[in-house]
């Protein structure tokens, strides 16, 4: 590292918060000089191929790197809805405000949902096990960024043998005043928790990168279920890294909804780090007008005798773009792996663009692995056959497009196919919410 | 134009710059039953499919006639709401659209959006699933999804019973179906079939017809309806098969 060259250009960083844990700000400051040293990522791996990098670069960084980590007057406390829908809802709001209402009685379980940063101290020892382990400062240039200068976030903590059944709620309400968050969800043995961590932002803001890293640690024989949802508003640009690692017999289901934003870029990734693991992942994606989605997944097979299945879709329409990139890395002296993988793409008009790219990444001989893609327009049959029954043409592209997703929806826990089938049919209508 | 519940004349089908249709007429008075048969590839799909709309087969010259109502004018969606009714002879998947959600689409679609024409649609479908034996575990399913062939065609019935329909158009029903099935269904079309519209069945074999009694049946050949006569007819090409027709009528310069 040419340390003068740097420090000629970009500012140092700034002195630690008297709040903030001297390692975290180690850390951030670490990520700060990766982030200058790091070139753009070159456009060469499949990764980077379908989006120019600077996108994410954030005009104002070195502002907000000089601002320190704004510290929330205690973000819970707030007092939990009856009869609500979930165990417990957090929000990263606009203000740069956390606020979290947790139903007693799953914090009298010892769940612990709060403010990442306050947790960062009150909570040091576990936090600091395994903040930023695998959404690491080296994992990226934009990743860098993020553990630098992220100012709000969730840490949530599930001990061993704990079985939440109502999900766990997260609005991310990125406006124009924060735009670097974070998740860290540590889920204990055994235990069972659904995270719908759901991104959107009022109509009002402007543009601007929502920059977030979410890193999930199942416990062996955990069950998760992970729901990611991108409803930005339609001039901000989305970036998002996500990673989970779960463990001996662990099992997680990840579902990823977008229709929001201009740009939106998501790489999503499962580790299945130990035998009999199992991770699904579903997408639903729909973009329209000029959006642009790049939607990356990894599942790593380190052990033995671990299954991953991915059913990836999505619709397209006006000028609207997606490249869909699915990496399946199964490593060296493992067996009996399986491991799937499909996306399939409704083109509604000529003018979208779709990319469908699989990766594997195969190192062993004793496994299964399969992969399909497909893509085109509605099938003219299909809606003749609808038509003929004397549905109108609208309403027949609506029907068939929304049964394209709907598999795939079924496919997802109960709780949650009422919230997927309503993205579908708000953008169907042309409608974001 | 006739007063006839549904007219057509001198109707010609292209299809891939095909004509395979090549000027057919047919008047089908109120509650008549109309068979046509016609060897494999003479155009009585291609018929029946220009007449719903298909934007695959263009009709490029004739007229065709819903009570007193221009079909040309319209697309397949009008032509549905105007009361004409088409049965595939493939009945096509649509994945994730389900067998109940769709019809509840076609009927609230045919009038004019009101919601308050599904209200006794549940008990309707059951019923009507218990008549075609079919069981009620199809209104979840997606339409056409996995179903077998006779499944396929019970369920187009069952479409054209809660559709209630002014003109059925029915291509091949009968084949794919065994014994029991084929009874079943042909109850059906009797059923439900447009009591005081019309109904044309596209069929090869006088066993349907054993069932849904016509009372007129045409011969296709070559994309023309080259005869006409009753019920006889049918078992006539039954005992003499298409050739003895064929020669008379196309090779009649040459004898
Ligand atoms: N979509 C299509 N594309 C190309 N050719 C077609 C198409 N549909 C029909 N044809 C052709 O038109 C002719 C008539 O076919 P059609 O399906 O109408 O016959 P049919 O009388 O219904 O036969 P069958 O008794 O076998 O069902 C055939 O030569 C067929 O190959
Ligand atoms: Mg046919």
């Amino acid at each position: 590292m040419n340390l003068t060259a740097i420090e000629n250009k970009v500012a140092s960083f700034r002195t630690i918060d008297k709040l903030e844990p001297e390692w975290l700000y180690n850390l951030r400051k670490e990520s700060w000089e990766f982030y200058n040293d790091a070139p753009l990522p070159e456009r060469v791996t499949n990764v980077w191929r379908y989006t120019k990098p600077e996108n994410f670069l954030v005009a104002n960084a070195e502002e907000i790197m000089n601002t320190a980590p704004l510290i929330p007057d205690g973000s819970n406390g707030h007092p939990y809805p009856k009869n609500s829908e979930y165990s417990a809802v957090g929000y990263n709001r606009e203000d740069m405000m956390t606020m979290v209402k947790i139903d007693p009685a799953v914090a009298g379980q010892g769940v612990i949902i709060k403010n990442l940063f306050q947790a960062a101290r009150e909570n040091e020892d576990l936090v600091r096990q395994y903040f930023g382990t695998m959404v690491a400062p080296n994992f990226g240039k934009f990743e860098a960024l993020n553990m630098a200068l992220w100012n709000n976030g969730f840490f949530i903590f599930v001990p061993d043998n704990t079985v939440i059944e109502k999900p766990i709620a997260l609005n991310r309400h990125p406006g124009d005043n924060f735009s670097h968050i974070r998740l860290l969800a540590v889920i204990g043995r055994n235990s069972q928790v659904t995270l719908v961590d759901n991104y959107s932002c009022s109509g009002r803001a402007e543009s601007g990168v929502d920059n977030s890293a979410v890193e999930i640690f199942g416990g062996d024989s955990a069950r998760v279920k992970y729901v990611n949802l991108q409803r930005l508003g339609p001039q901000c640009i989305g970036y998002i890294t996500q990673r989970a690692r779960i463990g001996r017999s662990g099992n997680i289901y990840s579902i990823y909804g977008a229709t929001g934003g201009a740009v939106s870029k998501m790489n999503a990734g499962t580790i299945l780090a130990g035998r009999h693991a199992e991770s699904r992942m579903s997408g639903v994606i729909f973009g329209d007008k000029n959006q642009h989605f790049d939607y990356h997944t990894l599942h790593h097979h380190q052990d033995n005798e671990s299954y991953s299945n991915i059913d990836f879709k999505v619709i397209l329409k006006d000028k609207a773009m997606s490249a869909y990139t699915g990496l399946i890395r199964i490593e060296k002296d493992t067996i009996n792996n399986e491991a799937y993988q499909e996306n399939r793409n409704l083109l509604l008009n000529k003018g979208t663009k779709a990319e469908s790219i699989p990766e594997l990444e195969i190192l062993t001989d004793q496994v299964r692995c399969t992969h399909g893609a497909t893509m085109g327009p509605i099938d003219p049959q299909m809606l003749f056959y609808l038509k003929a029954r004397g549905i109108g043409h609208e309403e027949a592209v609506k029907m068939i497009a929304a049964g394209f997703v709907e598999p795939t929806i079924m496919q997802m826990p109960n709780e949650l196919r009422e919230m997927m089938r309503g993205i579908v049919t708000d953008k169907l209508a042309g409608e974001q919410k | 134009m006739s007063d006839k519940v549904f007219s057509f004349k001198n109707i010609h089908v292209v299809v891939e710059g095909k004509e395979v249709v090549k000027g057919v007429s047919l008047e089908i008075g109120q509650g008549e039953k109309h068979a046509i048969m016609g060897p494999n590839g003479s155009g009585k799909s291609s018929l029946v499919n220009a007449l719903a709309g298909h934007p695959s087969y263009a009709i490029t010259e004739g007229e065709a006639y819903i009570s007193g109502k221009n079909l040309i004018e319209m697309d397949a969606t009008e032509r549905a709401k105007a009361g004409l009714f088409l049965a595939f002879q493939y009945p096509l998947a649509i994945p994730g659209v389900t067998v109940a959600n769709f019809l509840r689409a076609a009927i609230k679609a045919k009038h004019g959006g009101d919601e308050t024409v599904l209200k006794d649609f549940r008990k309707e479908l059951t019923d009507k699933f218990s008549f075609l034996e079919v069981d009620k575990t199809f209104a979840t399913r997606y339409i056409n999804d996995g179903f077998s062939g006779g499944e396929k065609k019970k369920i187009e019935i069952l479409q054209m019973a809660m559709l209630k329909p002014l003109v059925a158009l029915l291509d091949e029903t009968d084949s794919g179906l065994d014994i029991d099935a084929l009874r079943i269904v042909s109850n059906g079309i009797n059923e439900y079939a447009p009591s005081d519209g019309g109904l044309l069945l596209v069929t090869h074999y006088q066993r349907m017809l054993n069932y849904v009694k016509p009372d007129y049946v045409h011969v296709m050949m070559h994309g023309q309806l080259v005869r006409s006569g009753g019920p006889e007819l049918a078992l006539q090409l039954e005992e003499q098969g298409y050739e003895k027709i064929e020669d008379e009528v196309f090779n009649s310069v040459e004898v």
